[in-house]
Protein backbone atom coordinates (compact mmCIF):
# COMPACT_ATOMS: atom_id res chain seq x y z
CA UNK A 1 0.00 0.00 0.00
CA UNK A 2 2.65 2.13 1.10
CA UNK A 3 4.69 1.42 -2.15
CA UNK A 4 1.92 2.13 -4.39
CA UNK A 5 0.93 5.15 -2.44
CA UNK A 6 4.83 7.01 -3.14
CA UNK A 7 5.20 5.33 -6.53
CA UNK A 8 1.92 7.38 -7.60
CA UNK A 9 2.90 10.14 -6.05
CA UNK A 10 6.65 10.38 -8.03
CA UNK A 11 4.38 9.55 -11.30
CA UNK A 12 2.32 12.27 -10.90
CA UNK A 13 5.34 14.48 -9.73
CA UNK A 14 7.12 13.46 -13.06
CA UNK A 15 4.40 14.45 -14.95
CA UNK A 16 3.75 17.77 -13.65
CA UNK A 17 7.24 18.69 -14.14
CA UNK A 18 7.41 17.16 -17.80
CA UNK A 19 4.51 18.92 -18.63
CA UNK A 20 5.79 22.60 -17.67
CA UNK A 21 9.14 21.20 -19.05
CA UNK A 22 7.61 21.37 -22.52
CA UNK A 23 6.82 25.10 -22.76
CA UNK A 24 9.78 27.06 -23.81
CA UNK A 25 10.80 29.78 -21.68
CA UNK A 26 12.25 32.19 -23.87
CA UNK A 27 8.84 33.48 -24.98
CA UNK A 28 8.18 34.67 -21.54
CA UNK A 29 11.12 36.54 -21.32
CA UNK A 30 10.75 38.40 -24.34
CA UNK A 31 7.11 38.92 -23.16
CA UNK A 32 8.96 40.46 -20.26
CA UNK A 33 10.84 42.54 -21.97
CA UNK A 34 8.42 44.26 -24.22
CA UNK A 35 6.15 44.68 -21.13
CA UNK A 36 9.23 46.59 -19.48
CA UNK A 37 9.31 49.09 -22.22
CA UNK A 38 6.14 49.71 -23.61
CA UNK A 39 4.14 49.58 -20.71
CA UNK A 40 2.57 51.99 -18.45
CA UNK A 41 3.16 50.96 -15.36
CA UNK A 42 3.02 52.36 -11.48
CA UNK A 43 4.70 49.54 -9.18
CA UNK A 44 6.34 48.83 -6.20
CA UNK A 45 8.20 46.26 -4.73
CA UNK A 46 10.63 45.31 -1.68
CA UNK A 47 13.82 43.76 -2.15
CA UNK A 48 14.60 41.94 0.64
CA UNK A 49 18.06 40.45 2.01
CA UNK A 50 20.34 40.51 5.54
CA UNK A 51 16.59 39.98 7.08
CA UNK A 52 15.98 43.77 5.99
CA UNK A 53 13.38 44.81 4.12
CA UNK A 54 14.00 48.25 1.11
CA UNK A 55 10.84 49.32 -0.36
CA UNK A 56 10.68 51.01 -3.90
CA UNK A 57 8.08 52.31 -6.06
CA UNK A 58 8.86 52.54 -9.82
CA UNK A 59 7.19 53.94 -12.16
CA UNK A 60 7.70 53.59 -16.17
CA UNK A 61 5.33 55.48 -19.47
CA UNK A 62 5.65 56.23 -22.46
CA UNK A 63 4.66 59.45 -23.73
CA UNK A 64 3.08 60.83 -26.84
CA UNK A 65 6.71 61.06 -28.54
CA UNK A 66 7.32 57.30 -27.91
CA UNK A 67 10.05 58.32 -25.79
CA UNK A 68 10.43 56.24 -22.15
CA UNK A 69 10.03 58.02 -18.79
CA UNK A 70 10.86 56.23 -15.51
CA UNK A 71 10.86 56.64 -11.86
CA UNK A 72 12.53 54.36 -9.30
CA UNK A 73 12.88 55.74 -6.02
CA UNK A 74 13.64 53.92 -2.54
CA UNK A 75 10.87 54.83 -0.13
CA UNK A 76 12.65 54.24 2.66
CA UNK A 77 15.86 56.25 4.28
CA UNK A 78 17.80 59.25 2.40
CA UNK A 79 15.94 60.10 -0.46
CA UNK A 80 17.54 58.05 -3.59
CA UNK A 81 15.44 58.95 -6.70
CA UNK A 82 16.43 57.12 -10.36
CA UNK A 83 14.84 59.60 -13.05
CA UNK A 84 15.36 58.65 -16.73
CA UNK A 85 13.76 60.43 -19.78
CA UNK A 86 14.80 58.28 -22.97
CA UNK A 87 18.85 58.32 -23.12
CA UNK A 88 19.12 60.37 -19.99
CA UNK A 89 19.38 58.72 -16.68
CA UNK A 90 19.51 61.04 -13.30
CA UNK A 91 20.80 59.74 -10.19
CA UNK A 92 19.80 62.24 -6.90
CA UNK A 93 21.68 60.16 -3.80
CA UNK A 94 22.73 61.82 -0.22
CA UNK A 95 26.42 60.70 -1.51
CA UNK A 96 26.88 62.79 -4.21
CA UNK A 97 25.43 66.01 -5.72
CA UNK A 98 23.27 64.78 -8.50
CA UNK A 99 24.25 63.94 -11.65
CA UNK A 100 22.71 62.38 -15.29
CA UNK A 101 24.63 59.70 -17.22
CA UNK A 102 23.61 58.84 -21.06
CA UNK A 103 22.20 55.75 -20.70
CA UNK A 104 19.16 53.70 -21.86
CA UNK A 105 18.71 51.89 -18.56
CA UNK A 106 18.50 52.60 -14.67
CA UNK A 107 20.99 50.94 -12.35
CA UNK A 108 18.87 49.24 -9.36
CA UNK A 109 18.02 46.31 -7.66
CA UNK A 110 16.25 44.79 -11.02
CA UNK A 111 18.84 43.75 -13.48
CA UNK A 112 18.82 45.59 -16.68
CA UNK A 113 18.91 42.82 -19.21
CA UNK A 114 15.36 42.29 -18.31
CA UNK A 115 14.09 44.95 -20.75
CA UNK A 116 16.32 44.06 -23.15
CA UNK A 117 17.79 40.98 -25.18
CA UNK A 118 18.17 38.03 -22.86
CA UNK A 119 18.82 35.88 -25.96
CA UNK A 120 22.58 37.12 -25.39
CA UNK A 121 22.66 35.45 -22.10
CA UNK A 122 21.91 31.95 -23.47
CA UNK A 123 25.62 31.07 -24.25
CA UNK A 124 26.31 30.94 -20.08
CA UNK A 125 22.62 30.54 -18.61
CA UNK A 126 19.40 27.93 -19.63
CA UNK A 127 16.28 29.00 -19.22
CA UNK A 128 13.75 27.46 -17.84
CA UNK A 129 10.28 27.30 -17.48
CA UNK A 130 9.06 25.55 -14.11
CA UNK A 131 5.64 26.03 -13.62
CA UNK A 132 2.75 28.30 -12.47
CA UNK A 133 1.96 29.69 -9.09
CA UNK A 134 0.51 32.56 -7.64
CA UNK A 135 1.93 35.50 -6.98
CA UNK A 136 0.76 38.76 -6.05
CA UNK A 137 -2.67 37.78 -5.88
CA UNK A 138 -2.57 37.23 -10.30
CA UNK A 139 -1.63 33.52 -11.77
CA UNK A 140 2.25 33.87 -12.59
CA UNK A 141 4.79 31.72 -14.68
CA UNK A 142 8.36 30.88 -13.05
CA UNK A 143 11.26 30.80 -14.77
CA UNK A 144 14.44 30.12 -14.07
CA UNK A 145 17.62 31.74 -15.77
CA UNK A 146 20.21 28.82 -14.68
CA UNK A 147 23.81 29.74 -14.74
CA UNK A 148 25.58 26.66 -17.22
CA UNK A 149 28.59 26.81 -15.03
CA UNK A 150 28.92 26.31 -10.92
CA UNK A 151 30.08 29.40 -10.53
CA UNK A 152 27.00 31.83 -10.79
CA UNK A 153 23.74 32.14 -8.54
CA UNK A 154 20.52 31.23 -10.24
CA UNK A 155 17.97 34.19 -11.08
CA UNK A 156 13.73 32.91 -10.07
CA UNK A 157 11.18 34.84 -12.15
CA UNK A 158 7.58 35.10 -11.50
CA UNK A 159 5.70 36.51 -14.74
CA UNK A 160 2.45 38.07 -14.43
CA UNK A 161 0.97 35.79 -17.00
CA UNK A 162 -1.88 38.62 -18.16
CA UNK A 163 0.54 41.07 -18.74
CA UNK A 164 4.53 39.23 -18.74
CA UNK A 165 5.31 41.69 -16.19
CA UNK A 166 7.55 40.70 -13.48
CA UNK A 167 6.21 39.95 -10.03
CA UNK A 168 8.53 38.46 -8.32
CA UNK A 169 12.49 37.98 -8.28
CA UNK A 170 15.11 35.51 -6.85
CA UNK A 171 18.71 35.06 -6.34
CA UNK A 172 19.06 31.76 -5.58
CA UNK A 173 22.13 29.37 -4.79
CA UNK A 174 23.59 25.90 -6.12
CA UNK A 175 21.73 23.99 -3.36
CA UNK A 176 18.37 26.14 -3.56
CA UNK A 177 18.68 28.37 -0.65
CA UNK A 178 17.49 32.13 -1.42
CA UNK A 179 19.65 35.00 -1.19
CA UNK A 180 17.64 38.00 -2.07
CA UNK A 181 14.70 38.11 -3.67
CA UNK A 182 12.56 41.35 -4.99
CA UNK A 183 8.95 41.14 -4.42
CA UNK A 184 6.48 43.51 -5.90
CA UNK A 185 3.75 44.57 -3.69
CA UNK A 186 1.05 46.32 -5.82
CA UNK A 187 1.17 46.72 -10.04
CA UNK A 188 -0.98 48.73 -11.55
CA UNK A 189 -1.10 49.18 -15.79
CA UNK A 190 -2.84 52.21 -16.67
CA UNK A 191 -3.40 53.60 -20.82
CA UNK A 192 -2.24 57.02 -19.53
CA UNK A 193 1.01 57.84 -18.15
CA UNK A 194 0.92 58.48 -14.74
CA UNK A 195 0.69 61.78 -12.90
CA UNK A 196 4.30 61.96 -11.24
CA UNK A 197 5.55 60.68 -15.00
CA UNK A 198 4.00 63.86 -16.47
CA UNK A 199 5.58 66.19 -13.73
CA UNK A 200 8.80 64.45 -15.13
CA UNK A 201 8.27 65.42 -18.45
CA UNK A 202 8.31 68.81 -17.18
CA UNK A 203 11.58 69.12 -15.55
CA UNK A 204 14.76 69.50 -16.26
CA UNK A 205 17.45 66.68 -15.41
CA UNK A 206 20.96 67.67 -13.72
CA UNK A 207 23.86 68.07 -15.60
CA UNK A 208 25.30 65.36 -17.71
CA UNK A 209 28.57 63.94 -16.51
CA UNK A 210 30.97 64.16 -19.55
CA UNK A 211 33.10 61.06 -19.38
CA UNK A 212 36.35 61.85 -21.04
CA UNK A 213 37.39 59.76 -23.89
CA UNK A 214 39.28 56.68 -22.96
CA UNK A 215 38.71 57.02 -19.30
CA UNK A 216 36.75 53.97 -19.26
CA UNK A 217 39.38 51.77 -21.13
CA UNK A 218 42.70 53.04 -19.41
CA UNK A 219 45.90 50.61 -19.91
CA UNK A 220 46.21 49.32 -16.36
CA UNK A 221 49.46 47.70 -15.06
CA UNK A 222 47.78 44.14 -13.88
CA UNK A 223 45.16 42.09 -15.09
CA UNK A 224 42.52 39.36 -14.35
CA UNK A 225 43.31 35.84 -15.60
CA UNK A 226 40.34 33.96 -14.60
CA UNK A 227 36.63 34.77 -14.90
CA UNK A 228 33.74 32.22 -15.40
CA UNK A 229 32.84 31.98 -19.04
CA UNK A 230 30.81 35.31 -20.43
CA UNK A 231 32.00 37.99 -19.01
CA UNK A 232 33.57 40.53 -20.76
CA UNK A 233 35.48 44.09 -19.68
CA UNK A 234 33.56 47.09 -19.65
CA UNK A 235 35.68 49.38 -17.88
CA UNK A 236 38.83 49.83 -16.80
CA UNK A 237 39.93 53.02 -14.62
CA UNK A 238 41.66 54.54 -11.85
CA UNK A 239 39.58 56.76 -9.69
CA UNK A 240 39.18 57.32 -5.90
CA UNK A 241 36.91 55.46 -3.80
CA UNK A 242 34.56 57.89 -2.40
CA UNK A 243 33.55 57.29 0.68
CA UNK A 244 37.70 55.99 1.79
CA UNK A 245 39.39 58.94 -0.80
CA UNK A 246 41.75 55.94 -1.56
CA UNK A 247 43.27 55.33 -5.18
CA UNK A 248 42.50 51.92 -6.91
CA UNK A 249 42.72 50.84 -10.24
CA UNK A 250 39.49 49.70 -11.03
CA UNK A 251 38.00 47.08 -13.67
CA UNK A 252 34.43 46.28 -14.23
CA UNK A 253 33.07 42.81 -16.06
CA UNK A 254 29.64 41.94 -16.73
CA UNK A 255 28.25 38.65 -18.04
CA UNK A 256 24.92 40.89 -19.39
CA UNK A 257 23.09 39.81 -16.21
CA UNK A 258 25.71 40.54 -13.16
CA UNK A 259 28.76 43.07 -12.87
CA UNK A 260 31.48 42.23 -11.15
CA UNK A 261 34.27 45.21 -10.10
CA UNK A 262 37.73 43.94 -9.20
CA UNK A 263 39.88 46.93 -7.21
CA UNK A 264 43.76 46.50 -6.94
CA UNK A 265 45.58 49.34 -4.79
CA UNK A 266 49.55 49.01 -3.32
CA UNK A 267 48.77 48.23 0.53
CA UNK A 268 50.62 49.47 3.93
CA UNK A 269 50.91 45.58 4.84
CA UNK A 270 52.55 42.95 2.93
CA UNK A 271 49.80 39.97 3.23
CA UNK A 272 46.17 40.13 4.84
CA UNK A 273 43.82 37.00 4.52
CA UNK A 274 41.56 36.83 2.73
CA UNK A 275 38.18 37.88 4.34
CA UNK A 276 34.91 38.60 3.06
CA UNK A 277 31.46 39.89 3.40
CA UNK A 278 27.72 38.77 2.21
CA UNK A 279 25.71 41.95 1.60
CA UNK A 280 22.25 39.94 0.11
CA UNK A 281 23.91 37.75 -2.82
CA UNK A 282 26.66 40.50 -3.21
CA UNK A 283 29.93 39.34 -2.01
CA UNK A 284 32.62 41.28 -1.22
CA UNK A 285 36.06 39.89 -0.68
CA UNK A 286 39.02 41.67 0.27
CA UNK A 287 42.94 39.48 0.59
CA UNK A 288 46.35 41.43 0.17
CA UNK A 289 49.24 39.53 -0.95
CA UNK A 290 53.00 40.78 -1.77
CA UNK A 291 52.10 44.09 -0.94
CA UNK A 292 49.08 44.40 -3.13
CA UNK A 293 45.10 44.93 -1.69
CA UNK A 294 42.68 42.87 -4.42
CA UNK A 295 39.00 43.85 -3.73
CA UNK A 296 36.27 41.73 -5.82
CA UNK A 297 32.89 42.85 -5.39
CA UNK A 298 29.73 41.15 -7.27
CA UNK A 299 26.75 38.92 -7.10
CA UNK A 300 28.56 36.01 -7.36
CA UNK A 301 29.70 32.75 -4.91
CA UNK A 302 32.38 33.46 -2.57
CA UNK A 303 34.15 30.80 -4.37
CA UNK A 304 34.23 32.76 -7.18
CA UNK A 305 35.06 36.03 -6.15
CA UNK A 306 38.32 34.20 -4.57
CA UNK A 307 38.89 32.38 -8.03
CA UNK A 308 38.57 35.66 -9.87
CA UNK A 309 40.82 37.31 -7.07
CA UNK A 310 43.53 34.93 -7.28
CA UNK A 311 44.17 35.08 -10.77
CA UNK A 312 44.87 38.76 -10.95
CA UNK A 313 48.69 38.95 -12.12
CA UNK A 314 50.57 41.92 -12.55
CA UNK A 315 51.97 42.64 -15.61
CA UNK A 316 55.67 43.80 -16.47
CA UNK A 317 55.73 47.59 -16.75
CA UNK A 318 56.36 48.48 -20.32
CA UNK A 319 58.74 50.90 -21.26
CA UNK A 320 56.80 54.21 -21.98
CA UNK B 1 -24.25 31.21 65.54
CA UNK B 2 -24.36 34.64 65.47
CA UNK B 3 -22.36 37.06 63.72
CA UNK B 4 -22.83 39.11 66.90
CA UNK B 5 -21.46 36.55 69.27
CA UNK B 6 -18.70 35.86 67.01
CA UNK B 7 -17.87 39.27 67.60
CA UNK B 8 -18.00 39.37 70.84
CA UNK B 9 -15.81 36.13 70.98
CA UNK B 10 -12.84 38.10 69.24
CA UNK B 11 -13.55 40.97 71.58
CA UNK B 12 -12.65 38.80 74.27
CA UNK B 13 -9.56 37.23 72.77
CA UNK B 14 -8.46 40.66 71.69
CA UNK B 15 -8.73 41.66 75.70
CA UNK B 16 -11.28 44.21 74.35
CA UNK B 17 -13.98 43.68 76.64
CA UNK B 18 -13.70 41.13 79.37
CA UNK B 19 -16.03 40.13 82.32
CA UNK B 20 -17.81 36.76 83.46
CA UNK B 21 -20.62 37.10 82.00
CA UNK B 22 -18.98 36.75 78.80
CA UNK B 23 -17.02 34.11 80.07
CA UNK B 24 -19.59 32.24 81.34
CA UNK B 25 -21.20 32.38 77.90
CA UNK B 26 -18.42 31.09 76.28
CA UNK B 27 -17.87 28.35 78.22
CA UNK B 28 -20.87 26.98 78.21
CA UNK B 29 -21.45 26.98 74.58
CA UNK B 30 -19.80 24.62 72.81
CA UNK B 31 -19.53 26.12 69.72
CA UNK B 32 -18.82 29.69 71.31
CA UNK B 33 -15.82 27.84 73.02
CA UNK B 34 -14.50 26.07 69.52
CA UNK B 35 -14.50 29.63 67.80
CA UNK B 36 -12.98 30.78 70.84
CA UNK B 37 -10.33 28.78 70.22
CA UNK B 38 -9.87 28.79 66.87
CA UNK B 39 -9.61 32.68 67.15
CA UNK B 40 -6.49 32.08 69.45
CA UNK B 41 -4.96 29.77 66.91
CA UNK B 42 -5.31 31.80 64.23
CA UNK B 43 -3.33 34.77 66.50
CA UNK B 44 -0.49 31.91 67.41
CA UNK B 45 -0.09 31.51 63.99
CA UNK B 46 0.24 35.21 62.37
CA UNK B 47 2.78 35.34 64.99
CA UNK B 48 4.56 32.55 64.16
CA UNK B 49 4.23 30.59 67.09
CA UNK B 50 2.86 26.74 67.71
CA UNK B 51 2.58 26.54 64.18
CA UNK B 52 3.18 22.86 64.36
CA UNK B 53 0.23 22.06 65.74
CA UNK B 54 -1.85 22.67 62.40
CA UNK B 55 0.82 21.38 60.51
CA UNK B 56 0.39 17.85 62.15
CA UNK B 57 -3.63 18.40 61.81
CA UNK B 58 -3.38 18.98 58.15
CA UNK B 59 -0.73 16.24 57.15
CA UNK B 60 -3.16 13.59 58.91
CA UNK B 61 -6.17 14.57 57.07
CA UNK B 62 -4.02 14.47 53.65
CA UNK B 63 -2.95 10.90 55.09
CA UNK B 64 -6.79 10.03 55.98
CA UNK B 65 -7.89 11.72 52.36
CA UNK B 66 -5.01 9.22 50.26
CA UNK B 67 -6.51 6.59 51.97
CA UNK B 68 -9.60 7.12 51.03
CA UNK B 69 -8.30 7.25 46.82
CA UNK B 70 -8.10 4.21 45.38
CA UNK B 71 -11.06 4.57 43.49
CA UNK B 72 -9.90 6.84 41.90
CA UNK B 73 -7.77 4.36 39.67
CA UNK B 74 -10.67 2.28 38.32
CA UNK B 75 -12.02 4.55 35.64
CA UNK B 76 -8.28 4.27 34.24
CA UNK B 77 -8.87 1.28 32.74
CA UNK B 78 -11.85 2.88 30.78
CA UNK B 79 -9.64 5.25 29.27
CA UNK B 80 -7.28 2.64 28.07
CA UNK B 81 -10.17 1.02 25.88
CA UNK B 82 -10.48 3.85 24.48
CA UNK B 83 -7.30 5.27 23.22
CA UNK B 84 -6.60 1.51 21.74
CA UNK B 85 -9.43 1.77 19.88
CA UNK B 86 -8.28 4.72 18.34
CA UNK B 87 -4.91 3.53 17.68
CA UNK B 88 -6.29 0.85 15.88
CA UNK B 89 -8.52 3.63 13.48
CA UNK B 90 -5.01 5.52 13.11
CA UNK B 91 -3.42 2.65 11.90
CA UNK B 92 -5.83 2.14 9.24
CA UNK B 93 -5.90 5.86 8.13
CA UNK B 94 -2.01 5.58 8.18
CA UNK B 95 -1.39 5.33 4.52
CA UNK B 96 -3.38 8.20 3.80
CA UNK B 97 -2.67 10.15 6.52
CA UNK B 98 1.70 9.90 5.37
CA UNK B 99 0.65 10.73 2.18
CA UNK B 100 -0.75 13.43 3.62
CA UNK B 101 2.19 14.43 6.08
CA UNK B 102 4.43 14.20 3.24
CA UNK B 103 3.14 17.01 1.05
CA UNK B 104 2.74 19.13 4.18
CA UNK B 105 6.25 18.10 5.38
CA UNK B 106 7.42 19.34 1.21
CA UNK B 107 5.64 22.46 2.02
CA UNK B 108 7.25 22.93 5.25
CA UNK B 109 10.40 22.19 3.35
CA UNK B 110 9.98 24.81 0.86
CA UNK B 111 8.82 27.72 3.58
CA UNK B 112 11.80 26.01 5.85
CA UNK B 113 14.32 26.89 3.05
CA UNK B 114 12.93 30.14 2.80
CA UNK B 115 13.31 30.86 6.56
CA UNK B 116 16.77 29.01 6.66
CA UNK B 117 18.27 31.04 3.95
CA UNK B 118 16.53 34.09 5.52
CA UNK B 119 18.36 34.27 8.98
CA UNK B 120 21.27 32.42 7.85
CA UNK B 121 21.59 35.60 5.80
CA UNK B 122 21.04 37.78 8.84
CA UNK B 123 24.38 36.01 10.35
CA UNK B 124 26.07 35.77 7.85
CA UNK B 125 27.80 39.48 7.79
CA UNK B 126 29.10 38.38 10.84
CA UNK B 127 29.97 34.80 10.74
CA UNK B 128 31.60 34.40 7.30
CA UNK B 129 34.02 37.01 8.24
CA UNK B 130 37.12 35.22 8.41
CA UNK B 131 39.44 36.42 11.47
CA UNK B 132 41.50 39.13 10.20
CA UNK B 133 45.40 39.23 10.78
CA UNK B 134 46.65 41.95 12.72
CA UNK B 135 46.54 45.48 11.90
CA UNK B 136 49.33 46.29 9.82
CA UNK B 137 50.42 42.36 8.20
CA UNK B 138 52.87 41.46 10.56
CA UNK B 139 53.59 37.69 10.51
CA UNK B 140 52.83 36.66 14.11
CA UNK B 141 55.52 34.74 16.32
CA UNK B 142 55.41 30.95 16.20
CA UNK B 143 55.29 30.30 20.06
CA UNK B 144 52.55 28.80 22.02
CA UNK B 145 52.81 31.46 24.80
CA UNK B 146 52.40 34.18 22.51
CA UNK B 147 49.46 35.90 23.30
CA UNK B 148 47.48 36.62 19.36
CA UNK B 149 46.36 40.07 19.71
CA UNK B 150 44.76 41.94 22.54
CA UNK B 151 40.67 42.38 22.07
CA UNK B 152 40.52 46.12 21.27
CA UNK B 153 42.80 45.81 17.89
CA UNK B 154 41.38 42.45 17.13
CA UNK B 155 38.05 44.75 17.06
CA UNK B 156 39.89 47.92 15.87
CA UNK B 157 40.64 45.80 12.48
CA UNK B 158 37.02 44.43 12.48
CA UNK B 159 35.80 48.04 12.30
CA UNK B 160 38.57 48.74 9.72
CA UNK B 161 37.27 45.90 7.72
CA UNK B 162 33.36 46.52 7.79
CA UNK B 163 34.29 50.00 6.64
CA UNK B 164 36.24 48.95 3.74
CA UNK B 165 33.97 46.46 2.96
CA UNK B 166 30.88 49.24 2.50
CA UNK B 167 33.54 51.47 0.95
CA UNK B 168 33.44 49.14 -1.51
CA UNK B 169 30.21 47.68 -2.14
CA UNK B 170 29.02 51.75 -2.80
CA UNK B 171 31.75 52.32 -4.83
CA UNK B 172 30.90 49.16 -6.64
CA UNK B 173 27.74 50.39 -7.10
CA UNK B 174 28.58 54.00 -8.06
CA UNK B 175 30.78 52.40 -10.92
CA UNK B 176 28.34 50.38 -12.56
CA UNK B 177 25.80 53.30 -12.62
CA UNK B 178 28.65 55.17 -14.50
CA UNK B 179 29.67 52.73 -16.67
CA UNK B 180 26.04 51.53 -18.12
CA UNK B 181 26.25 52.58 -21.55
CA UNK B 182 24.10 50.26 -22.72
CA UNK B 183 25.42 46.86 -21.69
CA UNK B 184 23.34 45.35 -24.38
CA UNK B 185 25.71 46.75 -27.34
CA UNK B 186 29.03 46.89 -25.71
CA UNK B 187 28.45 43.08 -24.39
CA UNK B 188 29.81 41.87 -27.92
CA UNK B 189 32.20 44.14 -29.02
CA UNK B 190 34.26 44.34 -25.69
CA UNK B 191 35.80 41.07 -24.49
CA UNK B 192 37.53 39.84 -21.17
CA UNK B 193 41.17 39.91 -20.87
CA UNK B 194 42.40 36.43 -22.18
CA UNK B 195 39.89 34.48 -20.00
CA UNK B 196 41.68 31.37 -18.56
CA UNK B 197 44.83 30.38 -19.49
Amino acid sequence: MKLISSLLLMVSISTSVAAAENEPAEPWLERLANSLQTLNFSTSFVVVKNNQAEPYHWFHGVDESGDELEILSLLNGPRRDVLRKKNTVSYIEPELPPYSVTSQQISGPIPAILRGDVGKLAQTYDFISVGRSRVLGRPAQLIRIVSKDPYRYGHWLWLDQKTGMLLKLALVNRTGQLLEQIQFTHLDITSELGESLVQLQQTTLPKTIEIPEGYQEQKLQWQVNWLPEGFARINANRHRISATKKPVEFMLFTDGLIDVSVYVNPSDGNQRATDYVMDGATAVLNQVINGFEVSVVGKIPAKTAKAIADSVVLTPQVAP
Amino acid sequence: MSENKSETVSSVVDNYQANDELFEELLNDSELSATWGRYHLMGDVMRGENSDVINLELSSQIAAAIADEPTILAPRTANNFTSKVKAKVVQFAKPFGQMAIAASAAGLMVMGVQQNAVDSNDALPITQVVKPIPLGGIAEPVSLNFQPNSRTSEKQAFVEQQRRFQALLSDHQQQIKLSSVDVNNTLQQEKAEEPAK
